[in-house]
């Protein structure tokens, strides 16, 4: 059931990137609230339902754009390897991990992409493509994310007990 | 090591699919995305538009946007008159001189068509609108503005939908011409009304009028037409490149389709000089242009059946 309601929280999130979101230029881009969903997902709910989720948010996130489908579906990969490797520290909260793969993510993202757009015979600006898309839409990723981290963090399963201990005081975030 | 299962089968998943859509083969899927989603996305962006208005000002600040875009499609529509007129009447003079006959401009068949969606990737300037091969579309034709000016071409195109790539994205590149004697935008009565969407129907373009040239100071001595390359630019939006080092050219002058290569026809409006960037010993300067219409918030566009690119034509 997760699985179907995350799949359909991604739809309407791709529906919203190429519709409503291109009026709202932020750095000269516009947020990019699938890549932002499936990387709050993947810190949040963990390796095994982001192998699942993200490959399919980028899917999804393809079928209502000019990009090849699948570009994102190869994009996305480092979201998932970058949560991995940030849920193996042990840290009190989940929103700076969050923040951090949303980051790293969004610029494996853009470089991803723009190698896929360039091997399907669109010419790329590599230097301009760095500073006037990828470098911003990091940044406004990361920006963004508290809207779509927080709904997530708040609806997931209380963490269990960890290599913290139960009574370690924790952020609220 | 599942981690690695997983990773090599991403990769193939991802891979074939990529070399699927390359070829096509997906464009069936992607069509019936469009189908389904198109309403949603229209109401979208029907909900985005006022709150976009709102961000942008002040109260009352939407309207004065809207009212600047209509009298900003108001000139352009003069000034796509305008160049159409003075090359018309060039056209006519050279012919006249040359064969001793008249040329008359063919009406021009229009689809009408709206955009549905945006690109979101910033590294791509594109818009995908809801009329695609069963309209009679094909990837290559030329797309207007309500107001007539260029803003780019069908990139890709699915049975009911297609993408077109605005004239700012960067593998766009036009031939074109700075017009040097093009006069101010005339107030002719003989304007073309914007258009709305709906059914495709031909639209005839406005016929040009025998009027008398009036040179403006921006001529050049000789009078002939400066040619360059109007390309997408990341940084500048659209600049023209490739102008001679000397050409005669300044900001405000306009700029319009030169027709060489057939890809598009000739005096087609695509905007303004903004700025002119010179580098000493360069044979070749830079300037920037201001689009005719704004390209970011298109709603609805005009696609030129009646006129086959070079490219669709060829062998």
């Amino acid at each position: 059931m997760r699985y179907i309601v995350a799949a359909v929280v991604v739809w309407l999130l791709a529906l919203l990137d190429v519709s409503a979101m291109p009026y709202l230029k932020v750095l000269g881009v516009t947020p990019d609230f699938v890549l932002i969903f499936a990387a709050s997902w993947a810190v949040v709910r963990g390796q095994n339902e982001s192998l699942v989720i993200v490959p399919l948010a980028g899917f999804l996130r393809d079928l209502p754009t000019s990009d090849p489908l699948g570009t994102s579906v190869l994009a996305f990969i480092p979201v998932v390897l970058l949560a991995s490797a940030v849920r193996l520290r042990a840290l009190d909260s989940q929103f700076l991990p969050t923040v951090a793969v949303v980051l790293g993510g969004s610029v494996a993202y853009g470089v991803m992409a723009a190698l896929v757009l360039s091997a399907t015979g669109q010419s790329i600006d590599w230097l301009h493509a760095i500073l006037r898309v990828i470098a911003p839409l990091a940044l406004v990723n990361a920006l963004f994310a508290p809207i779509v981290y927080l709904p997530l963090h708040w609806l997931a399963p209380a963490p269990s007990p960890g290599i913290l201990g139960p009574r370690r005081v924790t952020s609220p975030l | 090591m599942r981690l690695v299962w997983w990773l090599a089968t991403v990769v193939a998943i991802g891979l074939v699919s990529i070399i699927l859509s390359h070829q096509g083969t997906t464009d069936p899927v992607r069509n019936l995305s469009l189908t389904v989603t198109s309403p949603l996305q229209g109401g979208l962006r029907d909900i985005a538009s006022p709150i976009d208005d709102f961000f942008a000002g002040v109260t009352d600040r939407g309207s004065l946007v809207r009212e600047n875009e209509r009298l900003r499609e108001e000139l352009e529509r003069y000034k796509v008159q305008a160049t159409q007129r003075q090359d018309a009447e060039q056209r006519a003079r050279d012919l006249e001189a040359a064969l001793g006959v008249r040329q008359s401009r063919p009406g021009d068949q229009l689809v009408v068509a709206n955009v549905i969606a945006q690109e979101p990737s910033g590294v791509k300037r594109e818009v995908a609108i809801d009329r695609g091969q069963s309209d009679g579309l094909d990837e290559g034709m030329v797309v207007l503005s309500r107001g007539g000016s260029l803003i780019g071409t069908i990139s890709r195109v699915y049975k009911d939908f297609a993408w077109v790539r605005l004239v700012t994205d960067p593998n766009s590149a036009v031939n074109a011409q700075v017009d040097p004697a093009a006069p101010a935008p005339a107030q002719d009565s003989g304007s073309q009304q914007v258009l709305t969407p709906g059914t495709p129907a031909p639209q005839a373009s406005p016929t040009p009028s025998p009027a008398t040239p009036t040179p403006s100071p921006s001529s050049n001595p000789q009078g002939d037409a400066v040619r360059g390359v109007a390309e997408g630019d990341l940084r500048n939006g659209l600049v023209l490149d490739l102008l001679p080092a000397d050409a005669p050219v300044k900001p405000g002058d306009l700029v319009v389709t030169s027709g060489l290569g057939g890809n598009y026809p000739r005096a087609l409006f695509i905007g303004s000089i903004k700025e002119i960037e010179e580098r000493p010993q360069a044979p070749f300067k830079t300037a920037s242009v201001e689009p005719a219409t704004g390209l970011a918030d298109l709603d609805t566009v005009l696609v030129l059946v009646s006129f086959k690119p070079a490219r669709l034509s060829g062998p």
